[in-house]
């Protein structure tokens, strides 16, 4: 059997909506800068939950994207994703056209909540008052009539949203892997063009669950730090006080460009999405495996992917979730991968400072990945005051410069899906700078 | 050359039957499978009939009972087609006579694609208890929380778990997607599925499509926006108003031959194509033209490599509603022209299972060409005139060839469609 001819991906334009940006430059300072976006939650009363804190958007509004009768369709979510896939596009030059729609598509990683805590409230008021739903009831409830509600809640709706408002009608997917989606989702638009189906891809995740029903949730599980007194330090991956996850929320998106089509128009290319690595640990739903398996995988099959091997690694991207299980887990794994390189090769964890952004995250690194090839510059694991010594890694607690070659990036979810995406500079790919000649020129 | 792709295994549960075969039959026979909703009283709702499945039993579906308090209803259904389908492809048995390494390898090389429906909304209702107990202070919700709500709450709701679960319970570690794109989530499992087989992903990968959407908040909204029938679905009449929800999963084990040959696995029927379009009007809106099935249609037949004239019969969407129905005929009718095959649809009997829908159906077209039959439309009386030509009858056609064209759509204007041939 001889494999298909392999096209390669461009990623040629980026967009960050981030605790701790509304846009991609903002975001990056403050990833180099260790800057947290931990404070208290400000979205809802939090005070009598456990986590108290999070990493909100902050002073947010949809500057790019305008269109009222668009915005009215979205939550909380699909505003950041309208934002940070505008952003996406501007930076990339480029927009689907009549002539060529059917060539683009759109891989998103989406969210995992139905309703909003408003609207939900307002059903128990209404249809539920003494605790249980009364179904009869439910037939004059605002929000269960309100078609509006619908939309919002069903989970092709960002993707709904992007596809008509850029018109893009080639393949369009909507993926959940937990916290893998993001990863899942940029892998799932990079094999799309690879295999044919069209030229151009809008990647990205979306995500926001600070309500009372996601942190309440997380709580729960006991799976958020209560460091409510210090928010900007609570999320301090592989840190040997670490004690849980930060919760996040944003969106991170790409364009994806047939490689030659990129070239050959002139883009400005940040990185090749060169691999794409994806297992299941099959262990537990929440536990990540202590010997990192799983996780292995989907990093060998990554590299593999690219054709690239551990060596040419100059960066990782780490899940970093600042758990004791989830960075245990990983440093196995990554130790596993790399052998003696296991502690030189520079890791950090972003989570650190923009908190774990759910379904987003995966896409969110990916696009640091990116930046972090295109700039020469790898962004912080912040907070790290006393590492783990089970967590033998070179962790990046000051920002690093240098050329870099190849970046992977890990995203690990609950339900055991593990996503690796490699990404190689563009000049290690035909000897070309990323950069346009007129852009160089400038 | 790419791998061939073949189907080693079939699992399927709805209104109609707890396997392909049952189901075929249910729908041979003419069976409405559409009841009274039994999950709530509806008697003063405006829809009160849809296509639940009878008597159900959680341990009929997954028998391991700790597993109950973790997942919901639509999980229960995607984990029994997924182990139907493993079952009968054997190839779990394969792998555990196997030496540990090449075990641990056989599992690294097997994958799960999975078409989930996402969110539902009456999982949210468990909050309802605290929210009264609260009292609408959110400081109070916040500290009685953890002693009013299931801790497991979050992972009951998580859209992935039929994917993590087949995982666990099976041992299968390789590629891995949870698709959560409305109604054509479980028959894009199979694409995807076929396309990492064909690229070398995966050696075998089981495809599950699973959901349970006959929730009221969901059957409330439905109504409100005109999707739903009064009484009856009738694909393609004249007199048509709208579907009904049924519930259920689909399950395929695809292989790559070789995979199936290496341990003389039974070949019950081969993917050749598929093919995927959007139509980018929005999450509810859809082209009068066909525009986005004829180009579902014409890439599937294009990758399978046949003509028009090939397709042995057609399993349409075939919802019920209006808009989806002329749609969609126009778009066969653009595609196949004088060489139309026989078409038919399943969702009149058992109704329409959203994510599980296109990978359910694919699974029952297979039974029926095995059977060399395409069943007729029960409830259809009088062909709409807008879709004048569609070889549609409410009595039993023959199928032209053994290959069948399955076709699904979904919200957002997704539209996916499979060319598969039987065995």
């Amino acid at each position: 059997m001889t494999a298909r001819p392999r096209r390669r991906v461009a990623v040629t334009g980026v967009g960050l909506v981030t605790p701790v940006g509304n846009d991609v430059a903002t975001t990056w300072r403050a990833l180099l800068a260790g800057a947290s976006g931990g404070a208290p939650i400000t979205l809802f009363d939090a005070s009598g939950f456990a986590t108290t804190i999070a990493a909100e958007v902050k002073h947010f509004r949809n500057t790019l994207v305008s269109d009222r009768r668009l915005l009215k369709l979205t939550n909380r979510s699909h505003r950041f994703a309208l934002e940070a896939a505008e952003q996406a596009f501007v930076d990339a030059g480029i927009r689907p056209t009549a002539e060529d729609a059917t060539r683009w598509g759109c891989a998103v990683g989406t969210g995992m909540m139905t309703a909003d805590f408003a609207d939900l409230e307002k059903t128990h008021a209404h249809a539920a008052a003494a605790g249980t739903i009364d179904t009869d009831l439910l037939l004059t409830d605002d929000p269960a009539n309100d078609p509006l509600v619908f939309c919002r809640g069903q989970a092709a709706e960002g993707l709904a949203l992007l596809t008509r408002r850029h018109g893009i009608q080639g393949y369009a997917t909507s993926v959940h892997t937990a916290c893998a989606s993001g990863g899942q989702a940029f892998g799932t638009a990079m094999k799309a063009i690879r295999r044919g189906y069209v030229d151009r891809v809008l990647a990205g995740g979306f995500d926001s669950m600070i309500s009372p029903i996601g942190i309440g949730g997380f709580c729960l599980l006991s799976a958020l730090s209560t460091d409510n007194d210090t928010p900007a330090r609570a999320s301090r991956p592989f840190d040997a006080t670490r004690n849980g996850f930060l919760l996040g929320e944003g969106a991170g998106f790409v364009v994806l460009e047939e490689w030659e089509a990129a070239r050959a128009r002139g883009a400005r290319i940040y990185a090749e999405l060169a691999g794409d690595g994806n297992s299941l640990s099959s262990y537990r739903i929440t536990d990540s495996p202590p010997d990192g398996d799983g996780p292995i995988q989907a990093m060998r099959q990554a590299l593999a992917d690219a054709g690239a091997t551990a060596e040419d690694i100059d960066y990782v991207n780490a899940h970093g979730t600042s758990t004791l299980m989830n960075d245990r887990s990983e440093t196995a794994a990554l130790h596993a991968v790399f052998g003696p390189r296991g502690r030189t090769v520079p890791v950090s964890s972003t989570k650190s400072t923009m908190g774990h952004l759910i379904a987003a995250a995966g896409a969110v690194e990916g696009v640091v990945c990116a930046l972090a090839i295109t700039r020469g510059e790898m962004p912080v694991n912040a907070n790290l005051a006393e590492r783990d010594v089970d967590c033998d890694l070179d962790l990046v607690t000051a920002p690093r410069r240098g050329r870099i070659r190849v970046t992977l990036s890990n995203s690990f979810g609950f339900g055991g899906s593990n996503s690796c995406i490699v990404m190689r500079h563009p000049e290690d790919v035909d000897g070309k700078p990323g950069r346009s000649a007129a852009e160089a020129a400038a | 050359m790419s791998a061939r792709v073949v189907i080693t295994g079939t699992g399927a549960v709805c209104a109609a039957g707890l396997d392909p075969d049952a189901i075929l039959a249910a729908v041979q026979a003419g069976t409405s499978c559409m009841r009274p909703i039994e999950q709530w009283d509806t008697t003063r709702w405006p829809t009160h009939l849809a296509g639940e499945i009878p008597d159900f039993n959680a341990r009929t579906m997954v028998e391991d009972r700790k597993l109950h308090k973790l997942i919901r209803r639509t999980d229960l259904v995607g984990l029994y087609a997924a182990g139907r389908a493993l079952d009968q492809s054997g190839l779990v048995a394969h792998r555990d006579a196997l030496p540990g390494p090449a075990a641990a390898e056989y599992s690294d090389r097997s994958g799960v694609i999975v078409g989930s429906g996402g969110g539902n909304f009456q999982n949210q209702y468990d909050y309802f208890p605290l929210m009264s107990e609260a009292k609408g202070d959110l400081p109070t919700f916040g500290r009685e929380l953890s002693n009013t709500v299931n801790p497991m709450w979050l992972l009951r709701t998580l859209p992935n778990n039929v994917l993590g679960h087949i995982g666990i319970k099976y041992g299968l570690k390789g590629t891995n997607a949870c698709i959560t794109n409305h109604s054509v989530g479980g028959l894009l499992a199979v694409i995807e599925a076929m396309e990492a087989l064909r690229d070398g992903e995966a050696d075998r990968v089981v495809a599950v499509g699973h959901e349970t959407p006959i929730e009221p908040q969901m059957v409330l909204y439905y109504h409100d926006v005109g999707l739903l029938a009064a009484e009856t679905l009738r694909p393609f009449d004249a007199g048509r108003d709208g579907s009904q929800f049924g519930e259920g999963a689909g399950a395929l084990v695809l292989e790559t031959a070789g995979s199936a040959a290496e341990r003389g696995a039974p070949v019950h029927g081969e993917v050749l194509g598929g093919g995927y379009a959007t139509e980018a009007e929005g999450l509810l809106a859809i082209r009068a033209d066909g525009d986005g099935p004829a180009r579902a249609i014409a890439q599937a037949l294009a990758d399978a490599g046949i003509a028009p004239r090939d397709v042995g019969m057609i399993v349409a969407h075939a919802n019920g509603t209006p808009a989806s129905d002329a749609s969609e005929a126009a778009a066969i009718l653009r595609v196949f022209g004088r060489d139309m095959p026989p078409v038919t649809g399943f969702k009149w009997s058992f109704g329409h299972l959203i994510a599980a829908a296109g990978i359910l159906e694919m699974a029952v077209a297979l039974a029926a060409l095995k059977a060399r039959t395409v069943p007729g439309i029960a409830t259809l009386r009088t062909l709409d005139p807008a879709c004048a030509g569609l070889a549609v009858s409410a009595q039993a056609q023959v199928p032209r060839s053994d290959i069948a064209l399955v076709l699904c759509r979904g919200f957002a204007g997704t539209n996916a469609a499979v060319v598969v041939r039987a065995a």
